[in-house]
């Protein structure tokens, strides 16, 4: 299985509230909450680090959940992310992608 | 409840201030008859200062965030400030004149993912607006930065201030930004001098004109039920807030100074002597701006409109009492319903008694 | 990719405002965002029958309405950065996000702009699947679609005004061919050719393609793969030539023509055109 690169998009605005992801489109103004493992993935798509990876290290990790499990959910939460425009898949690492965040 | 709506609350419940506006100077390339500011640079925040304000605010949980002034693109690190602001992950919202807009800075503008533009127009003619801007030519170079925003696919909205002198102007201003492709806000509200000074408000549209608004369907949807009588007041109403303004918004001028809201310049605090946290924490003029509620209001409270009055406390503290009532406001909502309201009844009362000569009738005469 | 933007388990999602119509074509639900009343009307009333406003959107594009342009509506510019269309004529001016399936246009109140939009945003959706656009006329007889291509003066307007009373027509001009599994189908489109008339809100699973020529006689003679696969993509509406999207639909023709029966159809017409089509 080929690797997965995620990245966040650079139009997009996001705050932690209260321990809850709040993104907002530049695009098309769609303002977004995501779950808890979501706000893991996200947090974590720098574009460099695999997909697998994130979810090993970042979701197994934090959350009490099968590898297998989280790794198709995750599949499944990036590419709904990238149809809304505010995530990018790729198979090789992005280029300029932004770094992983602290939570701000 | 909206999602929206949900993080407003969450935020009202965690104390965080959600929005913030910046005013990045007050220095500007138009002279607006009705501009509530004084253009001269007193001192503005450096470079390092705004981006610092910044930084605080983003680890104080700001999350929308409105960049202003005067005129932002006066200041030559505008761009800089505004890529900073989205480097911290701002949704950016950016307030101006748009004359020193052209594509370069349009085509800028979407690449740093700037949420939406919103630009003044007064009207379509361009001899109006620019009478009101006091620059000649004002009008043209805005739209033709709207056409520039516009075709980089940014969200624009033309805010139209209605005023004395583009009476009758507001349907060609919506009709302009429907051609643009722009989003429409008409706002009548002409805003006191920050320094007190109340002689902008003779420019404020009248009675005729603002009733004309509210019965426009085109405008408010359902007229019969935008004009409707207010529902009676529970108890529950008036344990509501005033507005947002200090709860989870707040403003910061040029300067630092902190106010709850651009239109509220109630100094709470200034940022070149405190950090801006310990400000909206702590600051007393801020506490005793989130203690008031609509019960507290001396003359609103007991108004029929206290529900669904639009009453801006700013407003009210402009007039001598943060806890009274807005004139403006009262205006609006006597005009959409037809109903006074309790702080048109109160100036009346206080207004010196007619000196009235009485008449006594003739005593009739008896046989 | 998912066809239709259904809700996330993953975190909640809340759109900015939304007014318009949305049309629905191809099974395939496009918010059209306008707030200027009069326009919404218009689409209303131009694509009656395929106006859908139960529908979950697949895509949204909304739409600014401006004067119209002095320039007269030349050749389609096409081009790509990642995701994003860009899309310009003489008398539109569109970007759309394959990605997130929104975009927007600026356009005078013309319905021929937007036709023109819809067709080429269509286009870029049915690539993805494995449709296409084709210069055709298409009916259904018995269940069964049948997509007549052909150059101007082939006999696409011919064939369908000889349609027969138990014949539905779908279009005279532009098919509309959707990929599902190891099937196509034909779906009636509101994008009207000389007829004039609004295609039927009709679908049906794909029988054969015939490529029309006139004749004394009807006759079908079977085309086989690589010259079926040559004639079907001259036939296709192309509208970029991105090297991406034309491999697309260089590989979607291909696949089609092993799929569904590809036939010269020779055709007398008059009242017996319809004989051997059913």
């Amino acid at each position: 299985m080929s690797d997965k690169y995620i990245a966040r998009s650079k139009a997009v605005a996001a705050r932690v509230l209260g321990g809850e992801m709040i993104i907002m489109s530049a695009v098309d103004s769609k303002l977004f909450s995501l779950s808890d493992v979501a706000t893991v993935i996200w947090e974590a798509a720098d574009g460099r680090t695999p997909l697998s990876e994130i979810v090993a290290k970042r979701v197994c990790a934090e959350f009490d959940v099968p590898a297998d499990v989280a790794y198709q959910d995750a599949e499944v939460l990036v590419e709904e992310l990238a149809t809304r425009g505010i995530l990018s898949i790729s198979n090789q690492p992005v280029a300029d992608a932004e770094p992983a965040t602290e939570a701000l | 409840m909206s999602l929206m709506q949900e993080l407003n609350d969450k935020a009202l419940h965690l104390g965080v201030p959600l929005s913030a506006h910046l005013d990045i100077t007050y220095r500007c390339n138009e002279r607006c008859e009705h501009c509530y500011l004084d253009h001269d640079d007193h001192g503005e925040m450096t470079t390092a200062e705004i981006k610092d304000v910044l930084r605080q605010f983003a680890d104080a949980g700001v999350f929308f965030l409105t960049l202003s002034g005067g005129e932002p693109l006066m200041r030559r690190d505008c761009f800089d400030i505004i890529e900073y602001a989205r480097s911290l992950a701002f949704n950016v919202k950016f307030k101006t004149n748009a004359v020193l807009i052209r594509e370069k800075e349009a085509q800028r503008l979407r690449a740093l993912g700037v949420e939406q533009v919103q630009i003044s127009v007064y009207s379509h003619r361009p001899e109006v607006h620019d009478a009101i801007t006091k620059v000649r030519g004002s009008l043209e170079r805005t739209i033709a930065a709207i056409r520039f925003l516009r075709s980089q696919g940014l969200r624009v909205t033309m805010a139209n201030v209605s005023m004395r002198g583009n009476r009758g102007d507001t349907e060609g201003v919506h009709a302009l930004a429907r051609e643009l492709g722009a989003r429409y806000t008409l706002d009548p509200t002409i805003t006191p001098m920050m320094d007190g000074n109340t002689s902008v408000l003779r420019l404020r549209a009248d009675a005729s004109e603002i009733s004309s608004y509210f019965h426009n369907p085109a405008l408010v949807g359902d007229v019969e039920s935008f004009c409707a009588p207010p529902a009676p007041i529970d108890d529950q109403v008036l344990e509501g807030l005033p507005c947002s303004a200090g709860h989870t918004s707040c403003y910061i001028s040029p300067y630092g100074d902190v106010y709850p809201c651009v239109q509220f310049p109630l100094t709470c605090g200034n940022v070149r002597q405190q950090k801006f946290l310990e400000i909206w924490q702590h600051s007393p003029q801020l506490a005793e701006v989130r203690s008031i509620r609509l019960k507290h209001l001396t003359t609103c409270s007991s108004c029929t409109h206290a529900g669904s009055c639009t009453r801006c406390p700013g407003l009210a503290y402009m007039e001598g009492n943060m806890r009274g009532p807005s004139s403006a406001d009262c205006e609006k909502s006597f005009v959409r319903t037809g109903i006074v309201t309790a702080g048109m009844m109160a100036r009346k009362a206080s207004a010196p008694a007619p000196v009235l000569v009485q008449i006594a009738p003739a005593p009739t005469l008896t046989a | 990719m998912a066809a239709s933007v259904s809700p996330s388990r993953f975190f909640r999602e809340e759109p900015a405002e939304r007014c318009g119509a949305t049309v629905e074509i191809g099974g395939i639900p496009i918010l059209l965002q306008t707030g200027d009343e009069d326009f919404r009307n218009l689409i209303e009333q131009r694509y009656a029958g395929f106006v859908n406003s139960s529908a979950e959107p697949v895509c949204q594009l909304a739409i600014h309405l401006q004067q119209p342009m002095k320039r007269p509506p030349d050749d389609v510019q096409v081009s790509r950065s990642g995701s994003v269309w860009r899309i310009e004529r003489g008398d539109f001016c569109a970007e759309f996000d394959a990605r997130s399936r929104s975009g927007w246009v600026r356009q005078s109140a013309n319905p021929y702009s937007l036709d023109a939009v819809l067709r080429i945003m269509h286009s870029l959706v049915l690539a993805e699947e494995g449709g296409f656009l084709v210069h055709a006329a298409s009916g259904v007889r018995n269940d069964r679609a049948f997509v007549f291509a052909g150059v101007s003066g082939a006999g696409k307007t011919t064939i369908s005004r000889l349609a027969p009373p138990d014949a539905t027509l779908l279009t005279d001009e532009i098919s509309y061919i959707r990929r599902s599994g190891s099937s196509y189908h034909a779906y009636g489109t509101p994008f009207a050719g000389e007829l004039a008339r609004v295609g039927t809100n009709l679908k049906a699973r794909l029988a054969a393609l015939y490529f029309l020529e006139k004749g004394p006689d009807n006759r079908v003679v079977p085309v086989s793969g690589p010259h079926a696969a040559h004639a079907l993509i001259r036939n296709i509406l192309f509208f970029a030539h991105d090297p991406d999207l034309v491999k697309r639909v260089f590989d979607a023709a291909i696949e089609f023509v092993s799929r569904v029966p590809v036939a010269r159809f020779v055709f007398a017409p008059d009242e017996r055109a319809w004989e051997l089509i059913r």
